[in-house]
């Protein structure tokens, strides 16, 4: 018996790692090559540097290319936090007739193809002359990020017990009150994460922006797809690592946040 | 009274409204108008079916929506092959080892696809990591890029951590006494696991298989720079439509039936059992 136990153990062990080696060696090679000596992809790098961060940095376009994501990314953020946080609360506060299909038209660009709302943006903002590139792909990142803001608050807002909010209200504070001091404050931790996600998934973002950026409007990921297509350049690996440390360090933001909400 | 709930009601609503209003004037009215454009006529005129009438007559579009299928499917199998034994050992953990272990499959899931599928070309390349270990064996470089495997292996990489969670939810909601109860009356483990975990768990992989499903319908990135030229996929085929062939109404025909299948699977997602908690807490 002892040791039937212990063989699926070990079997489980053996599968989960190499599964998970699948998943995560991937990138930790390319965050190896990046810190390699020469000029180009070589595994196992030949000795330390940081040449490909430093052409990363030197090359225009790739810097033009990463402020640009940052600033829409930022862009889009605020919009999406501005238009999900309030709609969270509607949907998780409020009663009100229709509020299930509302919640399901929020949450609706998640199934729907990125490649189809890529699209519809195209002709849509063809037809109505948005001419201005950034506003175009701000507006596209929101869409995209809405449905990711509108859950992680709500999510948040039902962890939030409602008697501290009533126990308020009967003291006399007006509505808006209560939102002020006692609900928001709450819902800070959600808020952080749920932006910091929405920052990522712009900052990541190919598909709506290969199709609605304009042509002088190349972001990072754009710049990025197109350069993979066309020359691997070993730039990239330098990019990816610093991309992967960016979702490295989102992750454990949220993680240390929610953390701390969770043992107030 | 009824006056007061109304006005509940209407302030309640208030606090959605800018969210519903930027949502109908930039998603929901942009997609009518691809609707619109795939019943317009190639040089102007009258509504028309012509672009759905005229693809599936095209050998292009038709053999497109067949990989499309093809590659979705057995995307699907293999991820959910790799996901099942991760989310098994994850529910088996300690909550505090498995936030630990979580982290493992997070940091893949919020990596960019651009990101992996670089990895993958300095992986699988002709002269890529892999081959270079073979060659140091004496065996000849093997095409790993630009095929189905390629595309197979990017797919099934980014994939997965979608249907770990699912399933996830699903094993932990088991009662931990069905599994003892079985052990007792001296069912081994690997029993156990056959006739109570396993299919115990199949709400959550039909929940977490249909929505893998949905995602891999849409694919982009990782068939276009993995796969070949013979892995077109349907987005691939709405590129090719806008901007080579300059045709919006064929692209958009195929972007409507693209959005109505991955509709029916996401209908079909609500009806299964722990589907409808997956579409609202896709942020996980």
């Amino acid at each position: 018996m002892e040791t039937r136990i212990s063989g699926w153990r070990i079997a489980l062990g053996a599968v989960v790692t190499v599964i998970l080696a699948f998943l995560l060696l991937p990138s930790l090679i390319t965050a190896v090559i990046s810190f390699g000596s020469s000029n180009q992809i070589v595994f196992p790098p030949t000795g330390f540097s940081l040449n490909l961060f430093r052409r990363f940095f030197a090359e225009e376009g790739w810097v033009a290319s990463t402020w640009l994501s940052f600033r829409v990314a930022i862009w889009s953020t605020l919009l999406a936090l501005f238009l999900g946080i309030p709609a969270a609360y509607a949907l998780t506060r409020g009663s009100f007739p229709g509020r299930k299909i509302l919640a399901l038209f929020l949450l609706s660009p998640v199934m729907v193809p990125h490649v189809a709302v890529a699209l519809a943006l195209y002709i849509y903002f063809t037809e109505i002359r948005l001419t201005n590139g950034e506003l175009r792909l701000v507006f596209a990142h929101a869409i995209a990020t809405l449905p990711f803001v509108v859950v992680t608050a709500s999510a948040g807002l039902r962890h939030i017990d409602p008697a501290l909010e009533r126990a308020a209200t009967v003291m006399g504070a007006s509505r808006l009150t209560v939102l002020r001091r006692v609900t928001l404050p709450l819902l800070t931790p959600s808020i952080i994460a749920s932006g910091l996600f929405a920052f990522l998934i712009s900052f990541d973002e190919v598909v709506i922006s290969w199709f609605v950026a304009r042509a002088g409007d190349t972001t990072l990921p754009i710049k990025m797809f197109s350069s993979i297509q066309f020359e691997v350049s070993p730039v990239l690996a330098a990019i990816s690592t610093m991309l992967t440390a960016l979702s490295i360090v989102v992750c454990v933001i949220v993680a240390t946040v929610q953390k701390e909400a969770r043992s107030d | 009274m009824q006056i007061r709930t109304t006005n509940a009601h209407v302030r309640d609503a208030a606090y959605a409204m800018p969210a519903a209003l930027f949502m109908a004037l930039l998603f929901a009215l942009p997609l009518f108008s691809v609707l619109h454009q795939s019943l317009q006529q190639e040089n102007g005129g009258g509504l028309t079916i012509q672009a759905y009438a005229k693809i599936f007559t095209t050998p292009l579009f038709l053999r497109v929506a067949y990989t499309t299928l093809e590659v979705s499917i057995s995307a699907t199998v293999f991820s959910l092959l790799l996901a099942y034994p991760i989310a098994y050992f994850l529910a088996k953990q300690s909550p505090r080892r498995r936030a630990l272990y979580m982290i493992l499959v997070l940091v893949p899931f919020w990596t960019s696809s651009l990101v992996k599928s670089f990895s993958f070309m300095v992986l699988l390349g002709q002269s890529g990591i892999i081959n270079q270990m073979l060659g140091a064996f004496g065996i000849a470089p093997v095409k790993m890029l630009f095929n189905r495997f390629g595309v197979m292996v990017g797919m099934s990489h980014f994939l997965i951590p979608f249907f770990v969670f699912p399933i996830l939810t699903s094993l932990r909601s088991q009662p931990l006494e069905l599994a003892k109860a079985a052990a007792i009356m001296g069912a081994g483990k690997l029993r156990i696991f056959l006739r109570v975990t396993l299919p115990l768990s199949l709400p959550g992989v039909m929940a977490g298989a249909l929505l893998v499903f949905i995602l891999s319908l849409g694919f982009y990135i990782i068939p276009a720079l993995l796969g070949g030229r013979q892995d077109m996929m349907f987005a691939n085929l709405v590129d090719f439509y806008t901007r080579e062939a300059l045709n919006w109404p064929m692209a958009s025909a195929v972007a409507v039936l693209l959005v109505a299948a991955a509709a029916l699977a996401a209908m079909l997602l609500s009806k299964v059992r722990g589907g409808s908690s997956i579409l609202s807490e896709e942020g996980h």
